[in-house]
């Protein structure tokens, strides 16, 4: 089956395979941060239980074989009340000086009755997590960014012990998406399932996780449409519409989707924002062992940039970050009352823009359940490494030897074989 | 087989790769389903010795064996020794040099931050021969 596929929810993946494009190289197999992909029959096999979104596979094949699944622009006909939360990204990826209203002016005539911005749910989680929970002792250090869903997904799998870590607040988009679903059902009178939430998204594992998600129970965005699929509609659409005056965006909601902008808003010094999924693993490896002492928060983002970098992004990440800086010039400074802070705070403390559900490690690392048996295949595997060349060529369909002799010894690869070693067998039988 | 070995080498004042031996037995034990908690503390102690070899003495090995009931970890080296171990387990005391200790290393908390991962802990030492550090954590 491919990932995707069925109807089981537990494994459903927003990255997927075109097969037909597929003609069985072996990029994608090299790049996945979590080995989740073998090639089977000559084409890429995504493992659902190990694959975590990052899009990593979709950025680097070279046939567009890799996608998202998203949906589809006929999927506000399916609400009276439709409501678009374009992630910030957008707005680095128009050309010279295009205006942020233009921007959103444009989204929202294709279809949409009204426009919520992200910011909303940046500047929630800045001031609760620097007011309320980084003022609470017991929580472990440093804390873990809770927005980066590939992030939490790998620390899930790699580094469980670091899951208390994780700030249990929700990401932007979600506080957004719930915010602007109650204050529309207030104000239409309409009920709730007939209101659409819809995230423009340039993040594959965001889209995994709004059908599935991380630390809470259910999203409250209804659909995600890839930010490449929309924007050519919105290309067409700037300067067309009239133009309205949407935008709330400050200067710090605009950097927070550029790694360190999450960190910076805390207006803290102790921190670390790191970005590209290998940096982040070799900085988790860091603080796992206690070598990163005395520091306050780490913001750990997958892709390269932080989500300007996203897989479905059409900008270059550095090209995206310097338009967005340039457009935060313009905007004010963002200015929090009493009032709104403590609103804030409130939101958190009634669990409404909280994580409630736990983050459970999922060790799919492990050879058994039982030691002895893990320990009796992991023999098996250090004989079977033996005869291999060790030269992680990929060519048998999984990304190193060491992959290859674990699937045989786990019973999940009966067919394919090693062409090095066959090759060798081959030559001496000829002599 | 009832015990799994594994041995790694350790180079000299190579801080490049100092790290590397830890974070391959954290892999090994992940994989073997160990508790991420023991885990954790596992790879915290084969750092620290991992890096007193490289800081302090001449190059060295760490093994490490797995049996289901417990993980031992040895850390062997060639070099000076350590004079006064009593004095070396106290947290702060350290003879590293101020080079070392600029870069980060050298507290003085290697040892005794071993022995507080350690379900058991010992350290054997001759002066001008080398040391030799075992820890033993329980499943």
């Amino acid at each position: 089956m491919k990932a995707g596929e069925g109807v089981d929810n537990k494994y459903f993946h927003s990255v997927v395979l075109q097969e037909d494009m597929c003609i069985g190289c072996t990029s994608c197999l090299k790049v996945c941060p979590t080995e989740a992909i073998r090639l089977r029959d000559g084409k890429a096999r995504i493992i659902g239980e190990k694959c975590i979104d990052c899009g990593e596979c979709i950025r680097i094949c070279p046939n567009h074989a890799k996608n998202a699944i998203t949906d589809k622009l006929s999927v506000l006909q399916k609400y009276k009340y439709k409501i678009a939360i374009p992630s910030m990204v957008l707005y680095g990826q128009f050309a010279g000086k295009t205006e942020i209203n233009a921007m959103l002016s444009a989204l929202k005539n294709i279809g949409f009755d009204e426009i919520y911005e992200a910011n909303m749910g940046t500047e929630i989680i800045t001031q609760v997590t620097k007011e309320k929970i980084m003022k609470e002792n017991n929580i472990e250090r440093p804390l873990i960014n809770s927005s980066c869903p590939a992030i939490l997904r790998l620390i899930q799998i790699r580094f469980p012990d670091l899951l208390p870590n994780v700030l249990d607040i929700e990401t932007p988009i979600e506080i957004t998406a719930r915010i602007a679903k109650t204050e529309a059902a207030k104000k239409t009178g309409l009920d709730i399932s007939e209101i659409g939430v819809i995230f423009i998204s340039p993040c594959t594992a965001r889209v995994t996780s709004i059908r599935n998600p991380l630390g809470i129970e259910k999203s409250y965005i209804d659909a995600a449409i890839s930010m490449k699929e929309i924007y050519g509609i919105l290309v067409r659409n700037i300067n067309s519409a009239a133009e309205e005056n949407i935008t709330k965006s400050t200067r710090e909601s605009m950097e927070w989707p550029i790694t360190g902008g999450q960190s910076k808003a805390l207006g803290i010094e102790n921190y670390i924002a790191v970005d590209g999924i290998n940096e982040v693993i070799k900085v988790l490896e860091e603080i796992e062992t206690g070598r990163l002492e005395g520091l306050e928060f780490f913001e750990g983002l997958a892709c390269v940039g932080g989500c300007i970098g996203g897989p479905l992004t059409i900008e270059n990440p550095y090209i995206a970050k310097t338009k967005m800086r340039s457009l935060a010039q313009g905007l004010p400074c963002s200015h929090i009352s009493e009032e709104q802070l403590a609103d804030y705070i409130k939101m958190y403390e009634t669990n409404f823009i909280r994580l409630t559900e736990p983050i459970e490690p999922r060790a799919i690392m492990k050879l058994d359940k039982d030691i002895s048996i893990s320990m009796k295949k992991m023999e098996m595997i250090n004989e079977i490494l033996k005869y291999l060349p060790g030269l992680d060529c990929g060519v048998c369909g999984a990304p190193t030897c060491r992959a290859f002799a674990e699937d045989i010894v786990k019973g999940e690869n009966q067919k394919s074989i090693c062409i090095v070693k066959t090759m060798e067998n081959f030559k001496k039988k000829k002599v | 087989m009832d015990v799994i070995q594994y041995n790694f080498n350790v180079e000299k004042d190579d801080f490049d790769r100092a790290g590397e031996a830890s974070s391959n037995i954290k892999k090994i034990l992940r994989q073997l389903g160990i508790d991420a908690a023991i885990i954790r503390r596992i790879a915290i102690a084969t750092y620290e010795a991992e890096i007193n070899i490289v800081i302090h003495s001449l190059g060295g090995e760490i093994d490490l064996e797995v049996d289901p009931g417990c993980i031992k970890i040895t850390a062997k080296d060639r070099g000076p020794g350590i004079a006064n171990i009593d004095l070396a387990m106290q947290e702060g005391y350290s003879t590293a040099s101020d080079k070392v200790r600029e870069m980060g290393f050298g507290a003085g908390m290697g040892l005794p931050n071993m022995k507080k991962c350690s379900d058991k802990f010992e350290v054997k030492s001759e002066l001008g021969i080398g040391t030799a550090i075992t820890m033993i954590m329980f499943i």
